[in-house]
């Protein structure tokens, strides 16, 4: 061979090497001609902070975790760093979720804020750029919980979240929270005047989340949008027609953003103002049915009737199986938690810690129904049913 | 009327009065046409010391809301006033689970014993006769369940309990344990030179209870006889073809009576000859899959030669609270069902919390309907095609 065609086919090596495409599509991204669909005939299992039971929470191993637990939606909370990346964590501070306190290199960074009308000292999330945050490891909350996992995982993304979502073998919804965003606003600036919100709904567009609820569009990326500031759904409502779900926290505290009480936004008035910017409302179950104080549930109030009346969804938070969580009534059972919110109250959803135990609730007492490969499952089953009155 | 008259009317309306018997059997009385059998197609739901996750343990209350609930059999620890009487009561004392303390008039009987090896102090059953500890209340042992029937109910006796299960409205087995015997014995005597043992077995026979394992007899009237004293079971085995279960405590426990150890107890040559006398062991369920940092490791392999030798495994203690739940089962206590169910495969538990592992086995293994379900099953299939009705 010529020296100029030794020339020309290493060059040639050269461009496929620096492209590396496989000639062939890889498995997860061929057309799936069936992903199974987001079931809306029951409750939605809405994954809080991932399966925060088992894993630390806002964790990706706590998000696949609920996925494979059978999840409908993963939901998370979303704060901003300093550089303005925005992450999942749910607290403002890194101290109870993270190792931060043995990053010696970040002692200094200690502070005191006021966030919603409290000093608060801690580390701050605001005041990490993204590259520190990813250099902590999250730990698990609660003591009582597995704590295998403690520093193992790192703080995600938005983008990540929304990635395993969209990576999942099945059609799994997100419910992403706009959280602090009074704090967040403060605190972080972007670039050509935007804001937290802006960024926020940049970022669902980006990854083709859109469509209003139950349209086409909505059920192949279904998502939700919560947040506790009134003026935050509002805002968003102009750029993008995405449900959006209005959370509502315990009688004593004031929103945000436009210092409301909970009597003023849980009123008849309110709801028919609010009722046309969100699909739903998120409240504090506790305050759909104050426990008394020997840990008994007294009679409901009639907030779910109320909200009902105006065809907004009730999703009350949270649902954990400990018993420490679990008034009396319900014997140290966290199914007939379930079952007592899901038959006797109604609700449409709820935000548990425990995915898993959810799920099992739900196959057992309302199975999904087959798709129409099973017909001839359904009928060997119905052919057994009858099988045992037939004379023998 | 004459006064001849008046005398022999007075004096029937006094016969009458006093034998008050009503002309119609009572209801519950009458010969049921069908009462639900006990199920045997899948493990035992064991009421232990029934429901006393709601309700303080071994009481009436505890017992009937477990029959409520669902149990197949309620569970119950037999041990002895001083006067001799059997009683349903867990401890041999009396300070955890009922309000001696607030009785002052008991005050000076406090004492120490030496039980099973150990010196224990506090308020013994067999230093209060009957009558005094009917006394007393019951309470709640734990402090993270509801306290709010605390000094409600008293102590029941044996024969209470076995009126409990009897009533029933459906056929309810009973499961009772003769506890401590060896401590027993030898602090409360009954009349011609009788034990513990054999006024145990006296009680149930009293009631009709009576066949082996299975027989036509036992399904009447199901019972199993616990104890942890091997030498019990053996005694009362010439006494009655009632199935027995030998209870195994913790690895470090040896039997109160024989002095054996864990591993002499659980080994192949013992089971080959416990079987002849019993139809089953419960064993301490952290004993057949240990656990190291709330983590269940390997299972043993005691199941697996139980069921050779073709006997019976019903281990306890099944509880709700996320503290007795080892991290393997998130926290559910439903997780921890279907572990034992479908993995290590018991054919019984003992549950605090009857109800739970009722829902459990009626969503995950449901008992097949009875006839009078037809419209109900008619229903359930129409249902199920619904989906295909084009709208």
């Amino acid at each position: 061979m010529t020296s100029s065609c030794v020339v020309s086919f290493t060059i040639l090596l050269l461009l496929v090497g620096c492209s590396a495409r496989p000639l062939y599509q890889l498995p997860s991204k061929t057309d799936n001609k069936y992903k199974h669909s987001l079931q809306t005939f029951r409750p939605y299992n809405v994954a809080h902070r991932g399966s925060n039971g088992e894993f630390p929470e806002e964790t990706a191993a706590a998000y696949m975790r609920a996925i494979e637990e059978g999840a409908d939606f993963i939901e998370t909370d979303i704060l901003a760093s300093k550089d303005g990346h925005l992450i999942c964590h749910h607290d403002v501070t890194l101290d109870d979720t993270t190792d931060i306190a043995e990053h010696s290199e970040f002692a200094n960074r200690k502070t005191t804020y006021v966030v919603q009308g409290v000093n608060t000292t801690g580390y701050f999330t605001v005041d990490f750029t993204l590259e520190e945050l990813k250099s902590l490891g999250a730990k698990q909350r609660y003591p009582f919980r597995d704590q295998q996992y403690n520093g193992k995982f790192s703080i995600i993304t938005f983008e990540e979240f929304i990635s395993i979502a969209l990576d999942a073998p099945r059609v799994v919804g997100i419910y992403p929270e706009i959280k602090n965003p009074v704090f967040v606003n403060q605190h972080v600036k972007w670039s050509g005047g935007q804001r937290f919100e802006d960024k926020f709904v940049e970022t669902l567009k980006k990854y083709g989340y859109k469509g209003s609820y139950k349209s086409e569009g909505w059920l192949k990326q279904p998502a939700f949008i919560q947040s506790f500031a009134p003026t935050s759904l509002i805002y968003i409502s102009n750029l993008t027609d995405l449900p959006k779900v209005f959370l509502i926290d315990d009688v004593t505290i004031f929103t945000e953003d436009t210092n409301q009480s909970y009597w003023e936004i849980t009123s008849d008035s309110y709801f028919d103002f609010i009722k046309d910017y969100v699909v739903g409302i998120g409240p504090w179950k506790d305050t759909l049915v104050a426990p008394q104080t020997n840990n008994y549930l007294q009679t409901p109030s009639d907030l779910v009737a109320r909200a009902h009346a105006r065809n907004l969804e009730v999703h009350p938070y949270t649902f954990r199986n400990e018993n420490s969580f679990l008034h009396l009534n319900f014997n140290q059972d966290p199914y007939i938690e379930y079952d007592y919110w899901i038959n006797k109250i109604g609700i449409d959803g709820l935000f548990t810690d425990f995915t898993g135990s959810l799920h099992n609730y739900q196959e057992w007492t309302s199975p999904l129904s087959l798709g129409d490969e099973d017909e001839s499952k359904l009928l060997h089953k119905i052919a057994s049913i009858i099988s045992k009155y037939i004379r023998k | 009327m004459t006064s001849s008259c008046v005398v022999p009317f007075i004096f029937l309306l006094l016969l009458v009065g006093c034998s008050a018997r009503p002309f119609y059997p009572l209801p519950s009385k009458t010969d049921n046409k069908y009462r639900q059998p006990l199920q045997t197609s899948r493990p035992y739901n064991i009421a232990h010391r029934g429901s006393n996750g709601e309700l303080p343990e071994e009481t009436a209350a505890a017992y009937m809301r477990a029959i409520e609930e669902g149990a197949d059999f309620i569970e119950t620890d037999i041990l002895a006033s001083k006067d001799g009487h059997l009683i349903c009561f867990h401890d041999v004392t009396l300070d955890n689970t009922t309000d001696i303390a607030e009785h002052k008039e008991f005050a000076n009987r406090k004492r120490t014993y030496e039980v099973q090896g150990a010196n224990t102090t506090g308020y013994f059953t067999v230093d209060f006769t009957l009558k005094e500890l009917k006394s007393l209340r019951v309470k709640q042992r734990y402090p993270f369940r509801d306290q709010q029937y605390n000094g409600k109910f008293p102590i029941i006796t044996f024969e209470e309990y076995i009126s409990i299960a009897l009533d029933a409205t459906r056929v309810v087995g009973i499961y009772p344990e003769i506890k401590n015997p060896v401590f027993i014995n030898q602090h409360v005597k009954w009349p011609g030179g009788k034990r513990f043992e054999d006024k145990f077995v006296e009680t149930l026979k009293k009631y009709g209870y009576k066949g082996s394992y299975l027989s036509k007899d036992w399904f009447k009237q199901p019972a199993f006889i616990q104890s942890f004293a091997p030498t019990s079971l053996i005694y009362i085995s010439n006494q009655t073809d009632l199935p027995k279960i030998f209870l195994i405590d913790d690895v470090t426990v040896p039997t109160q009576d024989t002095d054996q150890s864990y591993w002499e107890i659980t080994s192949d040559g013992y089971l080959d000859f416990i079987k002849e006398y019993v139809v089953g062991i419960g064993p301490w369920k952290d004993t057949v899959v240990p656990v190291i940092n709330n983590y269940l490791q390997t299972p043993t392999d005691l199941v697996a030669k139980a069921h050779t030798h073709n006997l019976q495994v019903h281990p306890y203690t099944y509880r709700n609270e996320n503290q007795f739940l080892h991290l393997n089962f998130n926290q559910d206590p439903y997780i921890e069902y279907n572990y034992w169910i479908r993995k290590i495969g018991v054919d019984g538990l003992f549950t605090d919390f009857t109800g739970s592992f009722h829902k459990y086995q009626e969503w995950t293994s449901p008992l097949t309907p009875g006839d009078e379900d037809a419209s109900e099953l008619l229903h359930k299939i129409a249902s199920m095609i619904s989906k295909y009705i084009r709208k």
